[in-house]
């Protein structure tokens, strides 16, 4: 169809552009971050100071970003000024609501599990004097806050595939999966930057059998994402017509295929699985090793973020 | 009893003149570059080699089951009583959801007020006088029908019953009150 007068520049299907997809990657970060810091709590049985570098690592990370991608999220707003609206105007159905109220629940547990964890840092030695009873609160009900900061961040990580699947306009993104992929490439970007911030900030305090631990659960993250990705493009094949050639042009059609076979799939996850098992274990356990590991699996997870919202938006059967 | 106010299309009628086109901007006081409604036009070849025109009305469709309020978050983008889908500028935000999601790029961000905006079937003006959309009035072939789908003596209930129709994208569930009159020569592409 052709327009006969007439501007057709409206009519462009890509509607969200590269700062959603950075708020994206920082949310599914920033959910990934206190995942693994939690669960390397839980599992190292790391219940009282000190703390691993690990945890430390995942406390300043998880606000931290998605404090940064909330900033993003709201000056993309056409109408930044007008976002205050969105705390007081709720549709239960819609995921963006959901998302508001889940974030409105995960930005303070997530301050929380930071006065916690730098209780010294920042309440006895620090300026946050005053605070003292706040980061108290956060140790005594330890447990229980990270159980209820645990299931938030899920809700973070999966709701932002959530977003995009809700939207029958796009073929590539109305599939159940996204949600899945987006929470396993969050927590696999949390992990990575866990450790790099932990092995380069951290040094003294990161435990290297934490940092083997955390670098093994990647990689088995890194097979569930390509398989998520499998499901996705064959899941599109078998629905047939649009979809089916949505899911063709995507796969095939310029840079932002290249982006995906390259950056996504190529740098970010088969090259990460081939390191693991091509290098010799010494070299594998290297802390130079870990976090060249870890920088390219984070620019995967981006490129996922940015092809995902791109292909999404532009191959519309 | 409440209006379900709809319209038809009949893409036999449409010549393309663009004349509804031009009747919303000035009625409606559309800014420069952007459009509540185009008429788009495909040139068609049939099996025996003859050629023809297919003409598509680019404009919001007014779902019933609407994914531009379901994914709303604040809920600015609603269906009035009449089942006309509207957007309240007071409650937007400006997060664009409704323009991505809608399947029929229905929705423009006004320059002005930052706000998405779209076909009304001018509701504020027009309609609320008791007159039909400008667009209708407009169309010198009578390509366009609107009316009351809950009125059974409605004009297009009567076309509705008279002449076959289909919807764009029905397969989405959206249900669209913007009945088509197919043309009577090639196949739909719904």
């Amino acid at each position: 169809m052709n327009q006969i007068w007439g501007s057709m520049e409206q009519y462009n299907t890509v509607v969200w552009h590269w700062p959603i997809a950075v708020y994206l990657f920082l949310a599914g970060l920033s959910a990934g971050a206190i995942i693994s810091a939690i669960v390397v709590k839980w599992m190292k049985g790391n219940d009282v100071s000190p703390w691993d570098g690990i945890i430390k690592a995942g406390a300043i990370l998880a606000p931290v970003t998605i404090g940064a991608g909330l900033c993003l999220l709201i000056f993309d707003l056409t109408r930044p000024l007008m976002f205050w609206k969105l705390l007081i105007h709720y549709n239960f159905g819609s995921v963006m609501t959901i998302g508001v109220l889940a974030l409105f629940a995960y930005m303070p547990v997530s301050i929380l599990f930071l006065f916690g964890v730098f209780k010294k840092e920042l309440a006895v030695d620090g300026p946050f004097k005053f605070l003292a009873p706040i980061a108290d609160l956060a140790l005594n009900y330890g447990k229980a806050l990270e159980a209820i900061t645990l299931v938030l961040a899920v809700g973070v990580g999966a709701y932002t595939g959530f977003l995009l699947s809700a939207m029958n306009s796009y073929p590539l993104l109305n599939t159940p999966v996204l949600p899945a992929l987006f929470l396993a490439s969050g927590v696999s970007a949390g992990i990575s930057a866990n450790l790099v911030v932990g092995l380069l900030f951290f040094t003294h305090s990161t435990k290297d059998a934490n940092v083997s631990y955390l670098h093994g659960l990647d990689v088995k993250v890194i097979f569930a994402e390509l398989f998520f990705i499998f499901i996705l493009f064959v899941g599109m094949m078998y629905q047939g017509g649009a979809t089916a050639h949505a899911g063709a042009a995507a796969l095939g059609t310029g840079g932002l295929s290249t982006l995906l076979w390259v950056g996504v799939i190529g740098l970010g996850l088969l090259l990460p699985i081939g390191l693991n098992f091509a290098l010799p274990h010494g070299v594998k356990h290297s802390h130079a090793f870990v976090i060249f590991n870890a920088l390219i699996v984070l620019v995967g997870v981006l490129a996922l973020r940015y092809y995902m919202l791109y292909a999404g938006q532009t191959f519309v059967g | 009893m409440a209006k379900k106010y709809a319209m038809v299309h009949d893409n036999n009628l449409c010549i393309g003149c663009q004349a509804c086109n031009v009747a919303c901007r000035s009625e409606n006081k559309i800014p420069e570059s952007v459009y509540r409604l185009q008429v788009w036009v495909k040139q068609e070849e049939y099996p025996n080699g003859s050629l023809g025109y297919e003409y598509h009305r680019q404009s919001c469709v007014h779902c019933e089951n609407t994914p531009c309020v379901s994914v709303c978050p604040t809920k600015a983008s609603h269906v009035n009583e009449d089942g006309i889908v509207l957007v309240d500028n007071d409650l937007c935000v400006g997060c664009l959801y409704c323009v991505a999601a809608c399947p029929y790029q229905a929705r423009y961000v006004h320059p002005v007020t930052k706000a998405p905006d779209k076909c009304t079937f001018c509701h504020e003006s027009r309609l609320s006088r008791g007159e039909e959309p400008a667009c209708v009035t407009v169309c010198p072939t009578e390509a366009l029908v609107f009316g009351d789908l809950n009125d059974p003596k409605s004009k297009i209930n009567k076309v509705l019953s008279e002449r076959v129709t289909y919807r764009q994208k029905e397969r989405l569930g959206t249900q669209p009150k913007m009945y088509i009159v197919p043309n009577h020569k090639g196949g739909i592409n719904s």
